[in-house]
């Protein structure tokens, strides 16, 4: 550890530092939300191949009027499917972050902060997902994808006040479009990935341009 | 231009007592591990500077057990909080050539 800095105003710039990196976990890389939305909108083009090859051109409509027991038949495709994005997405995420933490010459990617934002993030999103899946099987399909976007949105907003800014305006961005597609129910598969998607390649971009992009200033007035 | 360096406080002169008292205020409670490891020191050092603070009034100390491991948690004292508050007013102040 350097001796204790002399002029006031690398002191003040220090003690801001130390007191940001204790309680966010600032480490998340914008790359890990370009990841995970390549990711998503991958998962989205294959759900709405599969969706039309079982139920023919109307495809993602035509699942609203299945019967209970298509339903419990599709199950395994479209739950195996969202399994491996959350899988693929995480592990995409990690990826990027651990990059960034091990170029920051930063230790430990499992810091106080990070353990309080898995927290944060977990909990909604548990709830969410079990909700959603009984909303599935017991007859309202058309509101998965609200469901979604609505737990998911929360999720990140509650997230939020551990990590950076930026996700907070995800969070919300996710929960308008979920609130949009509970309006509108037909465009459901598109609000999936213009949220799950698009949403996490805009704000992953943003990030990665404001906080690490290489020539850019880093960490500018936070 | 000349510091007026005796505005500072003297508790916080140091480096790791200014970062503990940081970290104490951004949260409620933390751990010694979890304070060990945002300030990147060992468990000594750690251990004499924060005693240090005790003694100053400003930190509390919570030592518990959880099951058989030691789990020791530090919070600031509202004089802590206060005190600390004052030297980065006083840093501020330097800065502005006050």
């Amino acid at each position: 550890m350097k001796p204790v800095a002399q002029d006031p105003l690398s002191q003040l710039t220090e003690i801001r530092a130390i007191m940001e990196r204790s309680s966010r976990f600032i480490s998340l890389s914008g790359l890990s939300g370009v990841g995970a939305g390549v990711v998503a909108l991958l998962g989205t083009v294959v759900a709405h191949y599969y969706l039309q090859q079982q139920y023919g051109a109307q495809g993602y409509l035509r699942l609203f009027q299945t019967s209970a027991a298509e339903r419990w038949a599709a199950l395994p495709f479209l739950g195996g499917l969202a399994v491996a994005m959350i899988g693929l997405a995480l592990l995409v995420a990690a990826f990027f972050t651990l990059r960034r933490t091990r170029r920051e010459g930063l230790r430990s990617i499992w810091t106080a902060p990070a353990r309080r934002l898995a927290a944060a993030l977990a909990v909604p999103l548990v709830a969410g997902g079990l909700f959603c899946l009984k909303l599935f099987v017991s007859g309202a399909p058309e509101l998965v994808v609200p469901g979604l976007l609505l737990f998911y949105g929360l999720a990140l907003l509650n997230g939020s006040k551990y990590t950076l800014d930026e996700i907070k305006y995800l969070g919300l961005t996710q929960v308008l479009l979920g609130l949009a597609a509970l309006l509108l129910p037909g465009y459901g598969l598109l609000l999936f990935g213009l949220g799950f998607g698009l949403g996490h390649i805009g704000y992953g971009l943003l990030m990665y341009n404001r906080y690490e992009r290489p020539a850019g200033a880093k960490f500018a007035a936070s | 231009m000349k510091y007026a360096i005796h505005t500072l406080n003297k508790a916080f002169d140091h480096r790791v007592r200014l970062g503990v008292m940081a970290v104490l205020l951004a949260n409620e409670q933390v751990s010694f591990n979890d304070l060990k490891e945002s300030l990147d020191l060992t468990d000594g050092n750690l251990a004499s500077h924060v005693a240090a603070l005790e003694k100053a009034g400003y930190v509390l100390v919570n030592k518990q057990f959880i099951g058989k491991k030691p789990n020791t948690t530090y919070q600031a004292t509202a004089e802590g909080k206060a005190a600390f508050q004052e030297h980065l007013a006083a840093l501020e102040k330097l800065l502005r050539g006050g």
